[in-house]
């Protein structure tokens, strides 16, 4: 970590997180911009008997233009996930598997499952954590580690999607090449899957993401930690409170660590970020 | 504590948010297997009815013959999208839109087309209906009643607008002619809120009146109604036509063409051969459309 | 206007009576001789009639001007009326012969030879040996896909747009002095350069007896042909209006046949005949690189468990996996929410 960046920054008094380096932060940035760009080209052609349909599509160039920039978007949001890949394959070969086997203990597939976005034990037992607080058996939120569930949630359902979404879309675009190899019916499930899977991408982001990273009531109106990187010590204790003792530990702020999200009491400090 | 407030409130309106997506999320996805579930049903109902008759079934509800023919079509020429109503089988087009005149609460019950029984002059009927309110030519005003202010009143609204005669083509217009009567000194509109209410009354109440009730009902509404209507030839003439055409907005040239000698002639070569049923066109008797 | 009532399939049955003449000096209609416009242009001329249709007996002048029929008399087509005034016109006979002479025969202009393709094709009322196919009132008449064609002009001065093009007029008028030949001339031949439809008008044409259930079910057509289409690509673009997708025609007619020249999918002339399909797609103007392959895609597979149970599945899976993983995130925000509401409510009391 970087003078730059230190872990933890201090502005009006009020205690950050750093959680995203900036090359995490512009790739997701490219990355959601060009998704939402595909969702506003690519759902009117889903509805295209909707009547918002006819609305949006020509403000994207109609089915001449609105095409090319789902293209383009798509080839976009592919190349981020292919640059993605790699920045995480080098990582991961040059911070765990190098050191590893010059340590002695080479194991890829524990290297692969101890990656911080893989999920893990820790996961299940905060759903269940989660369970009983949400059905009232608890007043104590789970104590999420670095990256939650949530997150891995968010990080691995579009993971997947782009790869079914892009491959599929790759397939349909160059048609006619494909049919050289493949037979017309499989673009009929070719777009099943591509515009299914786009339905449940697009839903999930708008609601479910967006719902945990600006819509709730402890985040709204907007979460800036995309933004700026850093999370505010409020949403820290609400959402990962091991890993925020963790860091309190490491800086030497053992004495100033605030208890446990307990429920009530969030409402006071509310609206940290703004 | 306001600030708490408009968290809560926050929260309670995101719940039905929510609660929208979770329907909208389920008519996405699961509904659609229900659906085909249930047209495959609807279709296998169908064959198996199917393999019983050679011929379609020619029954008709309610809703496949009187809400099925409300259907649009849009025709996109390229430089102008044409929009108008789809009639089955028809031919020319229509090409614009008038709305239904929900002001009159005589054609609630007798429809936009009341003429029916005068099988030669029906349709001519009808298209003065069309621009002209019932009261005007079915109720005869007498004497001090008689008041010659006719207005024209916005089909939509109900409310009394300007003249549409200049701006539009012939027949064509948003608006209709209503007579006045003077009650109490005062020129009032025919159609008083009074009438349509009573009118009203008597449509929700129906169901629950006896049947000399009904009569009464009625007769009541339709006490004002003179056994003679209006004839053609009152407005259709040169000399004090019924109608003060000038006031309601009608140009000179339409005037003279509306009186003239060619639609006057018209009338009474028309007459000549049919006269015996033009002068009783009440007969054959036109009840409410639901009778 | 909105007329309240069912229609079936009747001509404006024109009843005309002179009572009204009023009237400005108005142009005068190349068609409308007999000046029948004088009363068919009040739009409330109409009635019902005895099986409780509605005829509606109004044209619009306007826009009629700019059908293909603008200059054929209204007594062309309505050949039984010849005086006014006159009793209820009969149902139109489109094969009659009109006045107007083809000008490459000089012969009267007739639309009978339609009905001669018609009756071959897989609209006919009559099987291949004669004899009368089941539910023959279901096989489509004229009107059922045509109301009176209109002009869709195209300009191609600068670059292909729809519309009159007033530099293309500039030299017609250099020898053609009558504006109204010119119009008329214009229109019909950049009208016919392209489709007279646009891909969404001819599938809801199609769709007006294809989508019907009942009528699917009752011929063993194996889908509803419009919504089927809407599914693809080419019917989402014409959903949106674009006018360069193929539609019903584009695939189900031989290239250089009449539309009227349709065949079953299980005829050898027809273009959808499995033989034939591999040379729908790889034409010149759609994808002219693709293989004969790309044919089997399924233009028509439903979400049907009887008419593509693979698609269905493949289709079951996507919805479960949606639903699956959105419902309970919903259930879980909803909890969320109301726990944010209730911050310090458990069951077990208020311990901290």
């Amino acid at each position: 970590m970087s003078a730059k960046y230190p872990a933890i920054k201090m502005k009006d008094g009020e205690r950050y997180f750093y959680r995203f380096n900036l090359d995490e932060r512009i790739q997701h940035i490219i990355f959601a911009a060009s998704v939402v760009l595909l969702v506003l080209t690519g759902m009117p052609l889903k509805f295209s008997s909707a009547g918002w349909a006819q609305y949006i599509y020509p403000f994207f160039g109609g089915t001449k233009g609105a095409p090319i920039v789902h293209k383009v978007c798509g080839t976009i949001m592919l190349l981020v996930l292919a640059y993605h890949v790699y920045r995480i394959t080098v990582n991961i070969y040059k911070n765990h598997i190098l050191p590893a086997k010059k340590a002695g203990n080479y194991s890829l597939v524990k290297i692969l499952l101890g990656q911080k976005m893989v999920p893990n034990l820790k996961d299940a037992f905060d759903i269940r954590d989660l369970m009983k607080y949400l059905l009232f058996f608890t007043n104590e939120r789970p104590r999420g580690d670095n990256f939650t569930w949530k997150e891995k949630f968010d990080y691995w359902a579009p993971f997947w999607g782009c790869i079914v979404i892009g491959g599929t879309g790759i397939i349909m675009w160059n048609k006619e090449i494909a049919s050289h190899l493949i037979p017309g019916m499989v673009i009929n499930f070719c777009l099943i899957a591509h515009s299914d899977e786009a339905l449940l991408a697009s839903l999930f982001l708008f609601i479910w993401h967006w719902y945990n990273v600006h819509y709730s009531a402890s985040v709204f109106p907007m979460g800036t930690v995309f933004l700026t990187g850093y999370l505010s010590e409020e949403l820290m204790v609400e959402e990962h409170y091991d890993y925020y003792v963790k860091v309190m530990k490491e800086n030497g702020l053992e004495h100033e660590i605030k208890p446990p999200h307990g429920g009530g009491g969030h409402m006071e400090t509310e609206g940290g970020l703004s | 504590m306001l600030k708490k407030i408009f968290t809560n409130l926050y929260i309670l309106v995101f719940m039905g948010v929510v609660g929208v997506f979770t329907v909208m999320i389920w008519n996405l996805t699961f509904a659609h297997i229900l659906e085909e579930f249930h047209h495959r049903k609807e279709v296998a109902a169908i064959d198996l009815e199917k393999t019983g008759k050679q011929t379609k079934d020619e029954k008709q509800s309610f809703e496949q013959v009187i809400l099925e023919s409300e259907k649009r079509v849009k025709h996109y020429l390229g430089y102008r999208v044409l929009e108008e109503q789809h009639i089955e089988g028809h031919f020319h087009h229509i090409g614009f839109d008038i709305g239904p005149d929900k002001r009159s609460y005589c054609s609630t019950c007798h429809g936009d087309m009341p003429h029916d029984s005068v099988k030669d002059i029906r349709a001519f009927l009808n298209m003065h209906a069309f621009f002209v309110a019932c009261q005007t030519c079915h109720v005869r005003l007498e004497d001090e009643e008689k008041t010659n202010a006719f207005k024209w009143y916005d089909r939509k609204s109900g409310e009394l607008v300007g003249s549409p005669v200049r701006d539009a083509m012939p027949g064509t217009y948003q608006a209709k002619i209503i007579p006045f009567v003077r009650e109490e000194g005062k020129l009032v509109r025919i159609d008083s809120q009074e009438k349509i209410d009573f009118a009203g009354e008597y449509r929700k109440m129906e169901k629950q009146l006896t049947e000399g009730q009904k009569s009464r009902a009625k007769k009541m509404i339709h006490k004002i109604i003179s056994k003679k209507p209006v004839m053609c030839e009152e407005c259709h003439q040169k000399e004090k036509p019924l109608l003060p055409l000038a006031e309601l907005g009608y140009p000179k040239e339409r005037i003279d063409s509306i009186t003239g000698t060619e639609v006057v002639g018209m009338i009474k070569n028309y007459t000549k051969f049919y006269m015996p049923k033009m002068l009783h066109p009440g007969e054959g008797k036109t009840q409410p459309a639901e009778q | 206007m909105v007329f309240k009532s069912h229609i079936r399939p009747v001509w404006p049955a024109v009843v005309v009576s002179w009572i009204l003449m009023c009237c400005l000096p108005y142009a005068a209609l190349a068609a409308d001789m007999g000046n029948c416009l004088l009363c068919h242009k009040y739009p409330g001329l109409s009635r019902i009639d005895k099986e409780g249709g509605m005829r509606l007996l109004y044209v619009n002048e306007e826009i009629f001007n700019k059908s293909v029929h603008a200059k054929v008399k209204c007594e062309g087509c309505h050949t039984d009326i010849k005086k006014i005034p006159h009793d209820p016109a009969k149902k139109v006979d489109c094969l009659t012969e009109c006045h107007i002479l083809e000008p490459s025969t000089e012969q009267k202009f007739s639309h009978k030879d339609v009905k001669t393709y018609l009756d071959q094709s897989v609209h006919s009322t009559i099987d291949k040996d004669g004899k009368e196919k089941k539910f023959p009132e279901d096989m489509p008449t004229c009107k059922d896909c045509h109301d009176n064609p209109l002009y869709r002009p195209l300009a191609f001065v600068k670059k292909v747009r729809a519309g009159v093009a007033e530099e293309s007029l500039g030299r017609c008028r250099v020898c053609h002095k009558k504006e109204e030949f010119i119009f008329r001339f214009y229109n019909h031949i950049t009208t016919r350069l392209h489709k007279s439809r646009s891909p969404l008008n001819i599938a809801q044409s199609c769709g007006r007896c294809h989508d019907d259930q009942e009528l699917v079910a009752r011929h063993n057509l194996s889908t509803r042909a419009m919504y089927s289409y809407g599914e693809t690509f080419h019917g989402k673009a014409a959903n949106l209006l674009d006018e360069r997708v193929p539609d019903c025609l584009d695939c189900h007619v031989v290239k250089g046949k009449s539309v009227h020249q349709m065949y079953s999918n299980d005829d050898v002339r027809s273009s959808t005949h499995p033989t034939n399909r591999g040379q729908i797609c790889n034409t010149v103007d759609c994808h002219p690189q693709a293989s004969p392959k790309l044919g089997s895609y399924n233009v028509h597979a439903e979400f049907s468990l009887k008419q593509s149970p693979a698609e269905y599945y493949f289709t079951v899976f996507f919805i479960i996996l949606t639903g699956g993983t959105l419902l309970p995130l919903m259930g879980i925000m909803f909890l969320d929410m109301l726990r944010r509401l209730f911050p310090n409510a458990t069951i077990t009391g208020r311990k901290k």
